[in-house]
């Protein structure tokens, strides 16, 4: 019976989650779905992050940049094609049929105006007496998701047949990388100031029969909700396959693994390139859920929070890390107002980063599952004592040498 | 670029030849049972340098892949690809201008030596604890930081050398402190996989100082001053000063190679430092039993040194070799809680392509990287793009090091310890 505990629990809170936007219904509910959408966002990096380093041990900083390959796809394809019923003579262009594939050229932040790209001028041409298309937004998604795919599958080829300090010193110089080309590329990319993207449903939408907006939170919320349940489902199989028991033995010991057959570096480039998949995608929703990317939002203090959500939550479980993740964001989200002691300003908006800065490394030293596995694992091992359940042995003879 | 065309043929030709290099190359060597360690990248450069005419010898009769064999190709292609940016692109500055040219190398150099120096602590840490700490960066600028606080806002006046102490034995306190309380349970068999956990937690390390200094100090810009003037010098005369002229802030060589004073300051303390700590490594008894730490644990532990004790010395000293670094280039640019992110890079950069554990390694990578970055500055037509692509000419260099050969320049295998185990 209390090995099912999880179960029912997991179950509540997805029920919980379903209903929330329904049942909710104070002041700040645009406030609070916000949170909420973002913490999925964050839930799904986290856990699939937490696939990749606690299940197969290699450890990537580059999980943001790989959620900007998906954003920046999405965006770049949503902001540079467009499908029109006649030809402009003016832009880059392929004919299908009666339709032409429109490719904007692209103008940088320099220029006096934004609008003075091809399009907007064959447009002023024509004066209103052809519409042209904008590509779907989950073609886009899609297109992320693939692009993100792409480069993990490529960075994956080249590192993974490494040690595990080379993805990681790899994968934080490539996010990094990527920064600097986003930011530099200003024609493309529009550098620092960011590009716009459509929103996720950009005309609205009707789910039985109630109509929502654009800006209406609840679309995007179950987006997003979904998205990170489909996550959370392919990890779960993959766990439970033999793929997972594959991954989680050279996990273990690489060189025994490779021994019994397993063909070490490919399940390991598999595995990379699945969760990369997951944070592009990820990235490319949430992207079009706030309507600008900028290369800022990116890297270096997202991957540490999403590293911190990982290793809280409970590393080797992404389920916990999922549940970490969430309730990492509404406590940051709390902890954002500042207030004074003895007229010293305290800028919490900093200081609460340091705090799980220190909480990171205190879960790290102390309790290594994380701080929500030993929860699920105190109702699922049941009525046996922990000293019954497989201990791994200890590499004794060093510390007998040390002494 | 005036005509790219040329450029660009003659690198896909490179490529093309390179590629088909490393991988039959490997086969041949393979096919005869022979040595493959150094076989792809020769093979790479090979192919590179001169194609078809250098690959088929090669694969016919597989010689013995001497020093010679692997250094020469390897001139050979570096060699091809000036050439045709110099045909490409003779206007440009990095080929007409031949004091351009030798400014940008001495200063590549200047400031290769620092990187080096630098990346020497992280290699430091990585030989003997087996970790690679990912808080370096943070030493870095934590050693910039104080050095600015000391000399400025706590005691404005106070000499710089103060200063520079100062921020060392903090960042070596730091650094021992932190490696007792997160990185002992490691040797002790409490923690699974010690690699993983080592990453981590000097990831954590690395976030929480980098906050925590940013909540103290704020994330504006802040400049140290420089620490000293040089003295006005004019040699041979005072009217042609063809061989040396210096004034406050610059020293001129020769008439055309100009060093800011700052970096000069840096680079030559740099290499004393180094000095002192070859001295440390190879003439007292504590060098000694760190060295023979990082050679076999075990070994070292019978022969009656303590590896754990060795492991704290290494940590604190090698993050406190970043902190000197940072606290002598604090004066050469402005300041931010963010600063260490690229040097931290950078010196990754450097120690996987000298080998990872390697102190000589370390340090001719950091030229080499130095140089590379010098030249990418220097020669890309567009100046603008060519700064913010900074930290990309070390990636580029990273992964051809890791395509080609993974061991770096000077890697070696590690005996025992965590080393073997991952």
């Amino acid at each position: 019976m209390r090995r099912q505990v999880p179960y029912y629990a997991g179950l509540a809170l997805i029920a919980f989650l379903a209903l929330f936007p329904f049942v909710y219904s104070a002041n700040d509910y645009d406030y609070i779905m916000h949170i909420f959408i973002i913490a999925f966002f964050y839930a799904i990096l986290a856990s699939s992050w937490s696939m990749l380093a606690g299940y197969a041990g290699q450890f990537s900083f580059g999980h943001m940049g790989f959620m900007g390959i998906g954003a920046y796809t999405t965006a770049l394809f949503c902001h540079y094609f467009y499908l029109s019923p006649q030809a402009t003579n003016v832009c880059t262009e392929f004919q299908f049929g009666d339709t032409w594939l429109v490719i904007v050229n692209p103008i940088g932040v320099t220029s006096t105006t934004l609008t003075q790209d091809c399009l907007s001028q064959a447009l002023a041409v024509w004066g209103g007496a052809y519409e042209v298309t904008p590509m779907p937004v989950w073609l886009g998604i899609v297109l992320g998701t693939i692009m993100g795919g792409v480069f993990g599958l490529l960075i994956g080829l080249l590192v993974l047949r490494l040690r595990a300090a080379y993805l990681a010193l790899f994968t934080l110089g490539f996010a990094e990388i990527l920064r600097a080309t986003i930011s530099a590329e200003i024609n493309i990319t529009r550098g620092q100031a960011g590009i716009e993207l459509p929103k996720l449903f950009q005309d609205g939408i009707t789910v039985f029969g109630r109509t929502f907006s654009s800006t209406d939170k609840i679309p995007p919320y179950f987006a997003m909700l979904a998205l990170l349940l489909l996550c959370l489902a392919i990890l779960t199989w993959l766990a439970k396959s033999k793929f997972g028991l594959f991954v989680r033995a050279l996990r273990e010991d690489q060189d025994a693994a490779a021994a019994l057959g397993v063909n070490t570096t490919r399940y390991k480039v598999l595995v990379f390139v699945i969760t990369t998949m997951m944070a592009a995608s990820a990235g490319a929703v949430q992207a079009h859920y706030i309507g600008i990317i900028t290369p800022n939002n990116l890297f270096l203090l997202q991957m540490s929070l999403v590293v911190a959500m990982a290793v809280i939550g409970g590393v080797e479980n992404f389920v916990a890390a999922a549940i970490g993740a969430i309730i990492i964001e509404f406590v940051l989200e709390m902890l954002r107002n500042s207030f004074d002691i003895g007229g010293i300003t305290v800028d919490m908006t900093i200081w609460r980063l340091v705090i799980f800065g220190i909480i990171l490394m205190l879960t790290l030293r102390f309790t290594r599952n994380g701080l929500i596995t030993p929860v699920i694992e105190y109702f699922t091992r049941g009525h046996v004592g922990g000293e019954t359940v497989a201990h791994r042995a200890q590499p004794a003879d060093e510390s007998e040498a040390a002494k | 670029m005036e005509t790219p065309g040329i450029f660009w043929g003659v690198i896909s030709w490179m490529i093309v030849w390179a590629v088909l290099g490393s991988i039959i190359t490997r086969r041949s060597y393979l096919k005869r049972d022979l040595d493959t360690s150094n076989a792809t990248f020769v093979g790479a450069m090979m192919g590179a340098a001169a194609g078809p005419v250098g690959l088929v010898p090669l694969w016919m009769r597989t010689p013995e892949l001497t020093k010679l064999l692997i250094v020469l190709p390897a001139i050979g292609a570096v060699t091809l690809i000036a050439a045709a940016f110099a045909f490409a692109d003779p206007s440009n500055n990095c080929v007409s201008n031949g004091s351009f040219v030798a400014s940008q190398i001495t200063n590549g150099i200047i400031i290769g030596i620092i990187y080096g120096f630098m990346a020497l602590g992280l290699t430091l840490i990585f030989s003997i604890l087996g970790v690679v700490s990912f808080a370096h960066g943070e030493f870095y600028m934590v050693g910039g930081m104080l050095v600015y606080y000391i000399t400025v806002v706590w005691f404005p006046g106070v000499s710089p050398l103060i200063g520079v102490l100062g921020s060392c034995s903090i960042a070596f306190l730091v650094g021992a402190v932190f490696e007792r309380m997160f990185l002992t349970p490691m040797y002790k068999g409490k923690i699974d996989r010690p690699v993983e956990y080592g990453i981590l937690v000097t990831f954590g390390l690395a976030f929480t100082i980098q906050y925590f200094v940013q909540a103290l100090a704020g994330a504006n810009p802040v400049k140290a001053r420089r620490f000293f003037d040089f003295p006005r010098l004019r040699l041979p005369s005072a009217d042609d000063a063809w061989l040396l002229k210096t004034s406050r802030g610059n020293l001129t060589l020769f008439d055309t190679i100009s060093i800011s004073n700052p970096r000069f300051v840096a680079a030559v303390v740099c290499i004393l430092v180094l000095l002192s700590l070859l001295y440390f490594l190879h003439r007292t008894w504590t060098g000694k039993a760190l060295r023979a730490v990082s050679l076999d644990r075990e070994a070292a532990a019978i022969a009656g040194i303590n590896p754990d004790r060795m492991n704290m010395l290494a940590f604190a000293l090698g993050g406190m070799i970043a902190a000197l670094a940072g606290s002598l280039l604090v004066q050469a640019f402005s300041w931010l809680p963010q600063v260490g992110n690229i040097p931290a890079m950078r010196s990754f950069v450097i120690v996987v392509l000298g080998g990872l554990g390697s102190l000589p390694g370390a340090f001719f990578g950091g030229i080499i990287v130095g140089l590379v970055e010098a030249a990418g500055t220097g020669c890309i037509p567009n100046p603008q793009k060519a700064a913010s692509y900074i930290p990309a000419y070390g990636m580029v260099v990273l992964t051809l090091t890791l395509l080609l050969r993974p061991t770096g320049l000077f890697g070696r295998r590690f005996a025992s310890g965590t080393h073997g185990k991952f």
